[in-house]
């Protein structure tokens, strides 16, 4: 017998299987495709027991014509492609033909499909068809995956715990279904649904339905393209953010990818913006020619080569960065605050004084301190929060507040400051509303979702990703109408604790960190100036050596005129060694080596360097220190110049480590503090006044 | 704008000029120092959010060898001035403003020329009219200084209590500090019977740097009075103060007439006690220490606990001893505080139970000087 034999069919498939079907979620993610692949406009996926018990995947998509059935489970049996031109052109999330039959090898699989007329039934268990008859079915292709890996025991071993297959299928189905705003999806799991998605083609109403209407809202459209590529999407404003990269969805040509460029570009477009350690939450669509992209690199199709990368990560970067400069990034305060903590009561208490009480008796608060330094404000104590803990603030704002009534506005196309009152659907039309409507809009470009808060008050409940409401459509538009004023014109009233600096604008009030605000303003002065650094160079006595891999060696000797602009002068040394004489005057004594390797591998890893950029930390640091600090009193005068000073930077936003510099009241938070806005079901009655 | 100067004259007042040149600063002016050159003399001015100080150097003082050749103003980056004039060569040094405000320093064969800034652009300084002035000596001023600042506010949470409150009325001349768990109060009675009458409240920042300015000749201070804004004149160095807004609490009520317990210590052998159990104390979790006093046997006990390190306990040595037994417990860094500024004499601790505030008084002088300290509250 030789010892060279070709492998049995059924064997192969399950050898393929290894690579298609790792678990229960690649079954899902394969079914999904095939009916995405199909333009079906609905697809229901159910699962039992983390789909180990039963994956069944319903779509409405064209189906299978009985005479094709039995082969949609051979192996390289597609109809997605045909010829070598197709393979590279590739516009269907699927063309190897391995799903199917990889599916059936490992499971019990029965298919029920029809074009529109006499449906078929197919029953293939571990690969093998056992049956195949007419049945009724209705148009659309209908999969049900039993008994999982139940020839394979192996696999089934080394599956996680029910809860992780599970959140591995509804992230598969949450990537689908944001790459498919347009498809209705829907994931039940032991009869509960997890996922739903309305199909009407809006993609943040889809983001919505997956990471909440709250996040949602916070999320703007991006749109940038060049020759080559589109980019669309939704990207959070950097006050929202997750603690990993996890809840950025790449989407090339509409399918799900991982890449790290990618992300990192998205990430670089925040700049500063963000905080350390916190990821922003992303949708991208990217949209480019088939011809530019290859596919065809893992079974999986999550990693792809893309041509051109260097050109889309610049445009993904610049697209970010553009759209965030052009919003209003001040987060506002109703949406920030956090549940209040209680401080467990210390063994002592350092009694105070009465200094306010009428009374003659000594009177006692007893404030949780033991010692002063606990009196100190932290800035987590002394957040603002509604009444509670603030109430001076508030207090002020009132006092400051334009009034009602009878006073003149202050800007001629302000709102007057009246209840806006809806009873009915008809007052959407009414010039009040509209004006209401015009005045919030731009605090909340995510219209669709916020609703105007005319709107709001009239929805029964908020809206939610599945119940759209009909008066959206007039916000969206209104929504790209008019430019913002980016940042507003702040109005100094008073300082806060010696840290927060208050002002008002014309759509209301504003607390100011004043060591964030300075920070900021440092920075970004610094970030100029420490990139101007002299060209002098320090010889030196005995030269340092490098030694590098022969790849890295490869790699640096395309760079080097690179490096020398920034003054390090790598000369060969041997076969894999570099030597340099002399180094930039500015490095830190003692620290010369580890400068040049460090800069050596940004070269290494990004292909560039400028001596600003690698030098952002110290410029951080600086302006840091060369802040005013918290607990410092400010005169009027040293206010209102920091505030100017901060209007003028390029991003007052954040502080260089990416903390918020000033929060926002609005005039609506204001009148909703001191109840002037009462709940919506009984507006319309007294106001407060 | 030209003149020369002997340095070392002109160090002298640079530094006093420098106490209100802070490096942070959110108006970059004000990081300089502004120097006028007028037939009169060289005004150099200094100034912060909190104080501003002006300091005129004569021309006509023979010591100072101050010749102005040319008048003219200049703002000068301090940090770096007074860093210069300090190394350089010679005796003497002369200021020169040539175009673009370029400053032009020699001494000797030493030239240096910096970058200054239009002397139009710096803020004016607040006017203060002379209607109410009251006139102190230099060292009497300093020592009620340095006796209330200590129980001033470092908080800008309250910010009136980070100040000092002063009420000249019926020729008594009252000082009181508090942060809310200590209190200071001083009390003077002027030499020179005046009319004046004021309620004021001064920053205890300003107040620190000022005491550093009153020299150790005991020439008087003389302070004015407007809207928001104290004038202390120290021969030819004013300065200016913000005031603190607001009502300042009503701190008479605060001092306990009466007490249950009292007992007389020498101040310095209190303070060495203390000073010893804070050692432990402030190596736990509370900073705490307990004072057991027991008049019958005559007997004062301190005591500090930390649960990490050890215990300390030292039996004290009063002088008199009267009333009922109390155990009482205190934050020894108030303490400490208080007795410092006592110096060296006798004082009487008055206390009426272990949750009321108690009081330190010298005896010699029991109803000008006193300080308060508010208990801690053990479980």
């Amino acid at each position: 017998m030789p010892k060279i034999h070709e492998l049995a069919s059924v064997l192969a498939d399950q050898i393929a299987a290894g690579e298609v079907v790792e678990r229960p979620a690649s079954v899902v993610k394969e079914l999904v495709e095939n009916a995405v692949d199909a333009h079906s406009k609905q697809i229901d996926i159910t699962v039992e027991e983390a789909g180990l018990k039963r994956i069944a995947v319903v779509d409405d998509g064209d189906g299978i014509a009985d005479e094709d059935a039995e082969m949609a489970f051979k192996r390289h049996a597609t109809s997605k492609i045909t010829d070598r031109k197709d393979l590279f052109r590739i516009k269907s999330l699927g063309f190897r033909g391995e799903a199917l039959p990889s599916i059936a090898s490992v499971a019990d699989v029965t298919l029920t499909t029809s074009t529109g007329g006499v449906g078929t039934l197919i029953h293939n268990v571990g690969g093998i068809i056992k049956e195949h008859t007419a049945a009724a079915a209705r148009k659309g292709t209908s999969v049900t995956v039993k008994d999982l890996f139940g020839n394979v025991p192996a696999r089934l071993k080394y599956l996680k715990s029910p809860a992780t297959e599970l959140a591995r299928i509804t992230d598969i189905v949450n990537r689908l279904a944001l790459s498919y705003p347009d498809v209705a999806f829907s994931l039940v799991h032991n009869g509960r649904e997890l996922t739903r998605t309305t199909g009407r083609g809006d993609l943040q109403q889809v983001i919505a339905g997956i990471y909440g209407v709250q996040s949602a809202r916070k999320m703007v459209a991006i749109n940038g393209s060049n020759p080559d590529f589109k980019v669309t999407g939704y990207v959070s404003l950097p006050e929202l953010t997750r603690a990993s990269r996890q809840y950025i969805s790449l989407l090339l040509n509409g399918r799900y990818i991982h890449n790290f460029q990618l992300s990192k570009a998205l990430i670089a477009g925040y700049g500063s913006k963000l905080m350390v350690g916190r990821y922003p939450l992303a949708v991208l669509d990217i949209k480019m020619d088939p011809l530019l992209v290859d596919v065809n690199v893992h079974p999986t199709k999550q990693e792809v080569r893309i041509s051109q990368e260097p050109e889309l990560t610049q445009l993904i970067q610049e697209t970010v960065f553009k759209r965030l400069s052009t919003e209003n990034l001040i987060p506002d305060v109703f949406s920030e605050l956090p549940k209040q903590k209680k401080t467990p009561e210390p063994a002592t208490d350092q009694l105070t004084m009465a200094l306010n009480d009428a009374s003659t008796k000594y009177e006692f608060s007893s404030a949780p301190q033991s010692r002063p330094a606990a009196t100190r404000p932290t800035p987590a104590a002394t957040r603002p929060t509604p009444v509670a803990s603030q109430p001076s603030v508030v207090a002020d704002a009132s006092a400051v507040a334009p009034k009602r009534g009878p006073q003149p506005l202050q800007t001629p196309e302000e709102v007057p400051v009246e209840p806006v009152v809806i009873h009915a659907r008809g007052d959407f039309k009414l010039p009040a509303v509209q004006a209401f409507d015009e005045k919030y809009r731009t605090e909340q470009p995510a219209a669709p979702l916020g609703m105007s808060k005319a709107t709001e008050s009239a929805a029964e409940r908020p809206a939610m990703a599945s119940q759209p409401v009909e008066t959206i459509p007039e916000a969206t538009q209104l929504t790209q109408a008019k430019p913002q004023q980016r940042f507003p014109e702040l109005r100094y009233l008073g300082q806060v604790h010696g840290t927060y600096l208050l002002a008002e604008a014309d759509d209301g009030l504003y607390l100011v960190d004043q060591h964030a605000a300075q920070e900021r303003v440092n920075y970004e002065f610094y970030r100029q100036a420490i990139g101007q650094v002299s060209d002098d160079e320090q010889k030196l006595l005995v030269p340092i050596v490098l030694d590098y891999p022969t790849t890295d060696v490869l790699e640096l000797s395309n760079h080097v005129e690179t490096l020398s602009s920034v003054g390090i002068h790598l000369e060969s040394f041997g076969p894999n060694s570099f030597i340099v004489h002399e180094h930039p005057t500015w490095f830190k004594a003692g620290q010369e080596t580890d400068t040049i390797k460090e800069m050596i591998d940004w070269v290494l890893k990004d292909g560039k360097i400028s001596v600003a950029a690698f030098r952002e930390k110290t410029a951080i640091m600086m302006s840091c220190k060369r802040a005013i600090k918290a607990n410092h009193h400010l005169d009027d005068q040293q206010a209102r110049a920091l505030l100017k000073k901060l209007a003028t930077a390029e991003n007052p936003f954040n502080c260089p480590h990416g903390r918020p510099v000033l929060v926002h009241f609005t005039d609506q938070d204001l009148e909703k503090l001191f109840k002037r806005i009462q709940d919506p079901h009984h507006s319309g009655d007294d106001w407060g006044e | 704008m030209k003149f020369s100067i002997n340095r070392a004259a002109f160090i002298k007042e640079l530094n006093n000029v420098s106490r209100a040149i802070s490096s942070k600063t959110t108006i970059p002016i004000l990081t300089g120092i502004k120097i006028v050159a007028s037939d009169a003399g060289l005004l150099l001015t200094g100034s912060n959010a909190d104080i501003s100080i002006e300091s005129l150097i004569r021309a006509d003082d023979p010591d100072i060898g101050l010749t102005i050749d040319e008048p003219g103003a200049i703002v000068l980056t301090a940090r770096f001035f007074s860093e210069i004039v300090k190394r350089l060569p010679e005796q003497t040094m002369t200021v020169t403003v040539k175009d673009a405000f370029q400053t032009e320093i020699t001494s000797g064969s030493a030239a240096f020329n910096i970058n200054g800034q239009d002397a139009n652009n710096y803020p004016h300084l607040p006017e203060v009219d002379a209607a109410d002035s009251v006139v102190l000596s230099g060292a009497v001023f300093k020592e009620l200084i340095s006796q209330t600042v200590i129980a001033v506010s470092n908080q800008e949470s309250r910010p009136i209590l980070t100040g000092v409150h002063f009420v000249l009325a019926d020729n008594q001349f009252l000082a009181v500090a508090t942060d809310s768990h200590r209190l200071s109060q001083r009390q003077i009675e002027l030499p020179t019977p005046s009319s004046a009458a004021f309620d004021v409240i001064i920053p205890g920042k300003s107040l620190t740097e000022l005491s550093r300015m009153i020299g150790d000749d005991d020439s008087d201070v003389k302070m004015q009075f407007s809207e928001n804004q104290v004038l202390f004149l120290l021969g030819d160095t004013s300065f200016y103060s913000r005031l603190l807004e607001g009502n300042y609490p009503d701190t008479s009520r605060l001092i306990p007439k009466d007490a249950s317990t009292t007992v007389e210590f020498e101040a310095p052998e209190l303070l060495a006690a203390v000073e010893r159990a804070s050692l432990l104390s402030h190596e736990s979790r509370n900073n705490v220490v307990k004072l057991t006093l027991t008049p019958a046997d005559n007997q004062v006990t301190i005591f500090s606990n930390s649960p990490d390190v050890g215990n300390v306990e030292e039996a004290l040595d009063p002088k008199e001893i009267t009333g009922d037994d109390l155990e009482i417990s205190f934050n020894p860094d108030y303490m400490k505080d208080a007795l410092r500024s006592f110096g060296q004499t006798t004082i009487r601790v008055a206390f009426t139970s272990a949750l009321r505030p108690f009081t330190l008084v010298p005896t010699e002088d029991t109803s000008n000087f006193i300080q308060l300290i508010t208990p801690v509250r053990t479980f």
